[in-house]
């Protein structure tokens, strides 16, 4: 049976929304809990990043809002994460639970890729598998042999070519040191966070003019999808374009997140968040 | 030649973007660059001196292979230095 890990946390109040756990929270918890059970049942990252010259950026991520679980529910939040190696160790997916005292956990999986590391005090790396070390760290009912597959091309897809467009805006951002990690690269839920800038910018600006947008404020995101395809550093330049629809009687956004440098809109990654009600994600 | 610096190299050149470089090919270029900015000398190049494949260099948009970094470069042209990396 793969190996669990489970503690408590104690809540602050930057942890919530007044609807429910902040997106971001719930992301950086999750990454916080992959570490942990890392370095509790394998390498922890800081070792695996020193002495084995690997890292991890995260690829694909799936959130499902559990019941809303607020500040004054309980003193700590429950977490309960596995960890698991995909793709002949390609990938390093962790399983993250986050509950308040009842109702359903928040999940999120988030599916990681190792990189080799060859660019010295910058930390940079190129996609490379586990070394047959740290595999010998996992259960073999913790190594999985299918990769994870992002649902997220095609339910990008099936919004955008069945949902009806309410509105698009564009914010503009510019990467600063404290959205970033230890390379000056900008730390992933970083995304969750512009994501919701750019939804809530869009909110303010075409409520009056479609008033169901406002349904984005008023209730607990249902569900966020991730994908990235290439990082943001310190000082770069870029806009999320996000696109609202109505689909499958839900309100969806669709957040392109794009560097803007050059003049051309480079792709750099993807969210799409559901307002409830939604269905959990397809757990690959 | 203007060499544009990624933001994850920024610390390694006083945090400077855009830098200016009076040499006649990339390669002399860059090996200028980490004279000027000594720090960034053992995190663009390897031991041999090469420039590590974590690291992908562009001159007008168009990407360098390793055999091609000896290209000329003048005034006007512009050499983006990016991490070769995917994912968040």
């Amino acid at each position: 049976m793969p190996r669990s890990c489970a503690y408590e946390v104690p809540v602050d109040t930057g942890l919530f929304t007044p609807l429910h756990l902040q997106p971001t929270a719930a992301c950086r918890l999750a990454f916080n809990a992959a570490g942990r059970w890392l370095s509790l049942y394998a390498i922890s990252h800081r070792r695996l990043v020193a002495e084995h010259q690997t890292g991890f950026v995260v690829w694909s991520v799936q959130l499902s809002s559990g019941d809303p679980v607020g500040y004054f529910d309980a003193d700590c939040l429950d977490v309960v994460v596995t960890g698991r190696v995909r793709g002949g160790g390609t990938q390093f997916e962790c399983d993250v639970e986050v509950r308040g005292p009842v109702g359903r956990a928040t999940r999120l999986r988030a599916c990681c890729v190792p990189l080799r590391l060859d660019g010295g005090s910058a930390l940079a790396g190129a996609p490379a598998r586990l070394s047959p070390e740290v595999m010998s760290a996992f259960l073999a009912d913790e190594i999985e042999r299918r990769p994870h597959l992002s649902p997220l091309p095609a339910l990008r897809a099936v919004i955008t070519g069945c949902g009806a467009e309410l509105a698009q805006g564009r914010t503009p951002f510019v990467i600063h040191r404290h959205q970033c990690e230890v390379a000056d690269q900008w730390f992933w839920p970083e995304a969750v966070s512009l994501a919701c800038s750019g939804r809530e910018e869009l909110v303010r600006a075409e409520a009056d003019r479609v008033p169901r947008l406002r349904l984005a404020m008023q209730t607990p995101l249902g569900r966020l999808d991730l994908l990235f395809s290439r990082p943001f550093y310190l000082f770069d330049e870029g806009a999320v374009v996000s696109t609202a629809y109505e689909w499958e009687g839900r309100l969806a956004f669709v957040h392109e997140l794009v560097g803007t440098e050059g003049g051309v809109d480079e792709p750099r990654a993807v969210a799409i968040e559901q307002f409830a009600p939604a269905p959990e994600p397809t757990w690959n | 030649m203007m060499i544009r610096v990624n933001g994850a190299l920024l610390r390694f050149t006083e945090y400077r973007r855009v830098i200016d470089v009076d040499a006649p090919t990339v390669e002399a270029g860059l090996v200028k660059l980490t004279g000027e900015y000594q720090p960034l000398r053992k995190v663009l190049f390897d031991r041999e001196g090469k420039v590590r494949a974590t690291h992908k260099v562009f001159l007008n948009g168009d990407q360098l292979e390793p055999d091609q970094l000896a290209s000329r470069a003048g005034d006007a042209d512009s050499v983006d230095l990016l991490l070769a990396i995917s994912g968040g």
